[in-house]
């Protein structure tokens, strides 16, 4: 660890000579981030967080070059260790060759991250937002890549409405999407008996439609994503037969000003077969937040949020069964490139986030935290 | 008079140059470019990468300078942001592969220079630099 922070400590020195790098036409950019985070009761996303943890760490490069006026073909490589998920392994975020026709019809096709409410495919990139964790309910760190993005393709464009009738973006997708073998999902089948020597995958198809309103600053949205999953390990299968998310959103930036809120429906009935026992696992994941912050000078931004999250198919009275966390932030941006930021969680139930193999002993109902981040871009 | 009062009214006047050096700025483009106006709304839209081309077709190329008076001057009367908000909207656009920064210049030289040489380049520099070889837009309402 001393090692990892010397590295990220001797990176964020070097900010008066980096910039992104632009080779003949070939961008280069990337980020590092590190995190700290310290629980009153409970190990929160499989880090021993009650003895404060620092094994949060996230970095990715990015290439992307424009072939011609339409075509741009480009890669960004992802790593982060999470408590004990991620790990050294550098993965492929996003490789894809993008053809933009014209500014109301365009497509891309490889890797490419999947379109889901306001921030699915940006979840993962630290530097654009005030907030340490995202909402849980609706973007969980330890499962993102569950629908982060997908093999396949999508096209995007956009409609005008006219002077009084702002604009309609569009996005929609096909393609197959795979568990991360070292993500969330996996960690708690392994916790259930069942190791994949190959992850679960499945097809995944939807869209995503945003007004940006005459009102400027102001988008209201709605995306829709059927996805599959099934996966065989040796002593048994995960099922997920197609399930559909839904996910209506707004969001209002004006000035220093933003407010957003989102909803998200997951049913999904996943059934687990171990040897001769078939494990039913009914879910109706209701998720919601509301968030708004205000940027008080140049370089601090101030905000607060509500997560809520309730699966309506268990007894929700239970605290495994919801997870309610409200939440304050700040983030101060030294210069261009570097950035530090801190924030409280106040959660109630241990519906998300929690591990049996970091909480041996159990779980109490209600943990609050503090979250330290630090993270250098280009 | 001392040396003093000489620094004061020195300083006075480099910070009086500078606020009215960065109230002005002006839009460049390829002389190729065959439009000579630009609506607020396409000349925003283009250079937060909405909009690939001109209103006459021609593909538009933003350019933007790495910082200084007149990119603060830019963003806040033409797109109506901050260099920070301007940043952070394009880290967004590159990380999720939607889309790839604009050419950035360390100087308004470099850009002029940058503008002059690249068909379909649109960019913005202080009144006070030099034009040569590339034309000026006009922004209308």
């Amino acid at each position: 660890m001393p090692r990892r922070m010397s590295l990220f400590l001797l990176v964020c020195i070097w900010t008066g000579t980096l910039y992104a790098q632009d080779l003949s036409g070939i961008q280069i950019h990337g980020f590092v981030t590190q995190g700290f985070l310290f629980s009153s009761h409970n190990n929160y996303l499989t880090m021993q967080s009650t003895s404060g943890s620092l094994q949060w760490t996230d970095g990715a490069a990015s290439f992307s070059d424009p072939l011609t006026n339409n075509l741009r073909v480009g890669i960004q490589l992802h790593m982060y260790q999470l408590g004990e998920l991620g790990g050294p392994n550098v993965q492929v975020d996003w490789a894809s060759g993008d053809y933009k026709v014209n500014d109301y019809f365009g497509f891309r096709a490889g890797k490419v991250k999947t379109a889901l409410g306001l921030f699915n495919d940006s979840q993962d990139v630290d530097a654009i937002f005030l907030w340490i964790l995202l909402p849980q309910s609706v973007y969980p760190a330890d499962n993102k890549s569950f629908l982060l993005a997908h093999l396949g393709g999508e096209v995007y464009g956009e409609l005008p409405l006219g002077d009084r009738g702002g604009k309609l973006l569009y996005r929609g997708f096909a393609g197959e999407s795979i568990l991360d073998s070292n993500g969330g999902y996996v960690q708690q089948l392994a916790e259930d008996g069942l190791t994949f020597a190959t992850p679960p995958q499945g097809k995944t198809y939807g869209g995503d439609l945003r007004w940006q309103a005459p009102l400027r600053g102001l988008t209201v949205g709605a995306s829709a994503v059927v996805q599959a999953l099934s996966g065989t390990a040796s002593v048994g299968t995960l099922q997920i037969p197609s399930l559909l998310v839904t996910s209506p959103y707004a969001q209002f930036e004006r000035g220093k000003f933003y407010v957003a809120g989102e909803y998200r429906r997951t049913p999904a009935n996943a059934v687990l077969a171990i040897g001769p026992e078939v494990i039913p696992l009914p879910e109706d994941q209701r998720s919601w937040f509301v968030m708004g912050s205000y940027r008080i000078t140049e370089r601090f931004q101030a905000g607060s949020y509500y997560s809520h999250y309730v699966n309506k198919a268990l007894d929700t009275a239970l605290p495994a069964n919801y997870s309610k966390d409200w939440v304050v932030s700040g983030r101060y941006d030294f210069n261009s490139y570097f950035y530090g930021k801190i924030e409280g969680h106040f959660l109630h139930g241990t519906g998300l986030g929690y591990y049996e193999s970091t909480n041996p002993n159990g779980l109490r109902p209600n943990s609050n935290m503090l979250a330290a981040k630090i993270g250098f871009t280009f | 008079m001392s040396k003093t009062r000489c620094l004061i009214l020195l300083l006075g006047f480099m910070s009086g140059w500078s606020a009215a050096r960065a109230q002005d700025v002006v839009l460049v483009a390829n002389k190729g470019v065959q439009i000579s106006a630009i609506s607020p709304a396409d000349l925003r839209a283009i250079f937060l990468g909405a909009k690939t081309r001109f209103a006459d077709g021609f593909h538009a190329l933003p350019v933007v300078l790495r910082g200084g008076p007149a990119q603060e001057v830019f963003l806040k009367n033409y797109l109506g942001e901050s260099p920070q908000e301007f940043r952070l909207r394009w880290q967004k656009a590159v990380f999720t592969g939607q889309g790839a920064m604009p050419k950035t210049c360390d100087s308004e030289a470099a850009l002029i220079e940058y503008v002059a040489a690249t068909p379909g380049a649109i960019g913005y520099v202080s009144r006070i630099s030099p034009q040569d070889n590339v034309k000026t837009l006009v922004p209308y309402k």
